[in-house]
């Protein structure tokens, strides 16, 4: 078997990985990586694999020999011409393409699940975020009759209010999703609510996207504050709700 | 929202909402794999397993109650901030069906397909992805028994006869039977927008609107000519949308006319207006001339458009839920001395206070029809935006508002500066130069609002510069909607971009990289050859 010169295992290396995060993000997931991002993305990948195709000297020597010989090679100068020529030209195409200007939206990094404050004010009061626990929880195991009951009140709250956004299947997917951003969080995903304590929740749900800090851009959050529009004892029992029908169970200091 | 069911081309849509990337190439794959899930289906087990009504029960009190109410009534907590409420199932009445209009009974697949795709523009969400084909059957078994139907035989699925393909005949013919005494346009318009001149109840009076057959992806059914088909056959039940196949009714259509009009009103889409996710930007075209001044002015048509899906104000103030408008169609167009902006927006209902007409289509207290464009003071420099709903007090945002005026008042133009929702500080729109025309035509509304691209001695107000993403966003009011104040649709931020020229920079540059390259190429085969030689 010819073995593949190890200039051209190099390019066939890079463009395979290449050729990989396209066929993952743009046509299987059908979500393109942003072309910024993408170029972080390729740099390191061209350092690295750089790295690995000249850990050895002898390695190293079997990538520059071929492009030493054509330099150094009289035999070789029609090619080193034509190489010379269409170097220079690619890169002049691709500062050409660069100096272009983007069209393409500026990115937005956001924290999902920053951390909360220690305490907020909430109803005019303050609440010890560390030490808060959902009063009706206890009730799931004293009182599972009365518990039901909260947990349908909880649906209530939640198909009046919340279902436009994050759907009656709490899956994120409510009738208006598509026309915010960032979309509305998905409860049945075990990366939001399973992760989280009922007094995070609570403090989400009470003071909404305004509420955020800084690093989870408040500016751009369609969450309302819902202390402006429910009781206290309402969200409680919505966060019993999101809990139930998800099947989640709450995070607790206890499991830490 | 539900599953995809327009087909228009070689895309589907969700939702009205392109589901972007590579469409064609997706598009196979999905088929590969629907096409061996029904194979494999078939092969193993029967079409349709019988359902348990007591099983569909439970499953009906864990997820539909809090919409259908525990009676199946439709009386659930939601039933009032919707609008289609959701269905009462003790009236029996299905709007999705196949069986012939004079039938009460639909046939078991028609309530299995509602149940697993859903019901597009409605908060009826399809079901297909949470539960089995078994619960399905079982909760249908159980609806069934709300309403009495339990032992009847499934009625008679309606006559396709020989289905007319799409051709320009068909669809001419059907344009003439669409047209013919007003038959559909009477309540769906002359451009099939809706654009009623009648107001419509259902049977339990709630407001209904005939539907936008421009917009496909609003159907409850499809677009495919297989179902308007069946829609203009049935009817919609408990609806005002008529049977044209009604034995008893003078208004009877043959198969063949039926199929016509099913071709054409399936020509009927607008697929411009479909929102792409992934265009979160209006680029904004330089010209050399004047920015067109009417709304109607062909140029407007070669600038790129973006679409963006209006959400009810559910935030706020006093909040807002039963929205009429649903997308909004933007372009931009500028020079060196002014930007204008081009939006369009289908309206079914043009809001004249004082208006006598329009005083009969609309809900109680009517209002103007209103459309705003909200832009920072100040174009950020880092991430950091004003608030999304009307600014906040560190971050002020520009309001250019049109509104379309009454019998006594001429259309308005407004400018204000909010510091959040509650906080708005009316400016006079003349002393920035803010101008505006608007135009409304066979149920869609189209203004201009106009200003300099620079305005002297105001901190107030925004600076526009080339090349810089600028943050933008609209709201509209439907004013026979009872929308007024908070009451209204909104989009979030997306991007304004006014693309500048290049110029010969690039060509510059890249010489530049050309000749600075070649030059090392040639100082290092000349180094390389001397050392050769020695
Ligand atoms: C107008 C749309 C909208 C409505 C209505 C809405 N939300 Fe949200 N919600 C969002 C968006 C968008 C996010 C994600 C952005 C963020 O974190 O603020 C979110 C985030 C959340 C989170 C944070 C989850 C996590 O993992 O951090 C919780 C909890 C939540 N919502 C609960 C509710 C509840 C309960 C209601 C009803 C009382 C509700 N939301 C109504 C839009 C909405
Ligand atoms: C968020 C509210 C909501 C929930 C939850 C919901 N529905 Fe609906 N449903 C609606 C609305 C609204 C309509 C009426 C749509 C229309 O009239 O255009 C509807 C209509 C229907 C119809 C009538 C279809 C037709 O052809 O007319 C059926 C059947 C139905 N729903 C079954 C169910 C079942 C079964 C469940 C539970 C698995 C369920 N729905 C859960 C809101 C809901
Ligand atoms: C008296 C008024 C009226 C007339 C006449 C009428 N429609 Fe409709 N149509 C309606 C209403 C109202 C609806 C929406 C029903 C609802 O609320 O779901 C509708 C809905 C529809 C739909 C949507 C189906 C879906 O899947 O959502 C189609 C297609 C349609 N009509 C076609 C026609 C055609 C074609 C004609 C003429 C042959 C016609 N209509 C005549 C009132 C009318």
């Amino acid at each position: 078997m010819p073995k593949i010169p190890r200039l051209a295992q190099l390019v066939l290396v890079i463009g395979g990985i290449y050729a990989g995060f396209w066929l993952i993000f743009d046509l299987l997931l059908g979500q393109p990586i942003p072309a910024s991002l993408m170029r972080m993305y390729m740099f390191f990948v061209v350092t690295g694999v750089l790295m690995v195709f000249t850990a050895t000297e002898e390695s190293t020597r079997q990538l520059v020999d071929p492009i030493r010989a054509l330099v150094e090679e009289p035999g070789r100068r029609l090619m080193r011409n034509v190489v010379f020529f269409v170097v220079p030209g690619l890169a002049a195409v691709a500062v050409f393409l660069q100096m272009q200007p983007s069209d393409e939206a500026p990115l937005e990094l956001r924290s999902i699940h920053p951390a909360p404050p220690s305490s907020a004010k909430i109803f005019g009061k303050r609440y010890d975020l560390m030490s808060l626990e959902n009063p009706y929880r206890h009730l799931e195991k004293d009182d599972p009759e009365q518990f039901r009951e909260l947990v349908t009140d909880g649906g209530e709250v939640y198909i009046r209010n919340c279902q436009y956004c994050h759907g009656d299947k709490l899956d994120g997917k409510g009738p208006y999703a598509q026309g915010l951003n960032p979309v509305p969080l998905n409860f049945q995903d075990i990366g939001t609510i399973a992760q989280l304590q009922e007094s995070f929740l609570f403090w989400r749900i009470a003071t909404g996207g305004p509420g955020l800090p800084k690093e989870a851009t408040p500016w751009i959050s369609s969450m309302p504050a819902w202390q402006e529009f429910l009781s206290e004892e309402q969200i409680w029992q919505v966060i019993l709700y999101l809990y139930d029908y998800t099947g989640h169970q709450p995070r607790s200091w206890g499991h830490e | 929202m539900a599953t995809p069911k327009f087909k228009v081309g070689a895309f589907q849509a969700r939702g009205g909402v392109d589901q972007g990337g590579l469409p064609v190439l997706r598009q196979y794959l999905r088929l590969i794999v629907i096409f061996l899930t029904v194979v494999l289906g078939f092969m193993s087990r029967p079409a349709f397993p019988a359902g348990d009504a007591e099983k569909g029960e439970e499953i009906y009190a864990q997820r539909c109650t809090l919409c259908h109410g525990e009676e199946g009534d439709g009386m659930g907590p939601a039933a009032e901030r919707l609008n289609p409420p959701p269905r009462d199932f003790t009236m029996a009445q299905y709007k999705i069906r196949t069986t012939a209009f004079e039938e009460i009974v639909p046939v078991d697949s028609d309530l299995v397909r509602m149940i697993h795709d859903g019901m597009p523009s409605t908060a009826m969400p399809g079901w297909g992805d949470v539960l089995t084909e078994q619960d399905i059957n079982d909760l249908v078994a159980f609806l069934k028994t709300l309403a009495g139907l339990e032992e009847e035989e499934p009625g008679q699925v309606i006559d396709y006869g020989a289905q007319v393909p799409i051709s320009p005949e068909s669809i001419e013919t059907g344009r003439k039977l669409f047209h013919q005494d007003d038959r559909c346009s009477e309540c769906h318009g002359q451009a099939g927008k809706g654009d009623a001149v009648k107001k419509l109840k259902d049977d339990s009076g709630y407001r209904t609107w005939p539907r936008n057959l421009t917009k496909p992806w609003t159907f409850r059914g499809s677009n495919d000519p297989r179902d308007i088909f069946t829609r203009i056959t049935t009817g919609i039940a408990g609806t005002q949308m008529p049977s044209f196949d009604d034995p008893a009714s003078d208004g009877r259509l043959s198969i063949e006319q039926r199929w016509n009009i099913a071709n054409y009103v399936n020509s009927l889409a607008k697929t411009e207006k479909i929102v792409r996710p992934e265009n979160t930007v209006i680029r904004a075209t330089r010209l050399a001339g004047p920015v067109p001044v009417t709304p109607d002015d062909p140029q407007w048509q070669e600038a790129p458009s973006s679409t963006f899906l209006l959400v009810p104000q559910l935030i706020a103030a006093e909040r807002f839920f039963t929205p009429s408008n649903d997308t909004i169609t933007v372009r931009a167009l500028y020079n060196q001395d002014e930007i204008g902006f081009h939006v369009e927006w289908d309206d079914r209902t043009r809001s004249i206070p004082g208006d006598r007409a329009a005083k009969k289509v609309s809900e109680p207290g009517l209002g103007e029809d209103a459309v705003a464009i909200q832009l920072p003071v100040k174009i950020p420099t880092g991430p950091e935006k004003p608030y999304f709903l009307h600014g906040d007090s560190r971050h002020p945002v520009n309001l250019w508002s049109w509104r379309s005026g009454s019998t006594t008042e001429d259309p308005s133009v407004a400018l204000v500066t909010a510091r959040g929702i509650a906080d708005k500080i009316v400016r006079d729109a003349s002393t920035v130069g803010l101008q505006g025309r608007g135009s409304y035509h066979e149920g869609t509304w189209q203004v201009v609002l106009r200003r300099p691209l620079t305005t002297v001695g105001s901190a107030e107000d925004l600076q526009f510069v080339e090349g810089a993403f600028i943050p933008v966003a609209f709201s509209a009011w439907d004013g026979s909607n009872g929308e007024r104040g908070s009451a209204h649709t909104l989009t979030t931020w997306y991007w304004l971009l006014l693309k500048p020229e290049p110029g010969n920079k690039p060509w510059l540059f890249a010489g530049f990289a050309f000749v600075l390259i070649l030059l090392l190429e040639i100082w290092w085969a000349r180094t390389a050859m001397r050392r050769v030689r020695s």
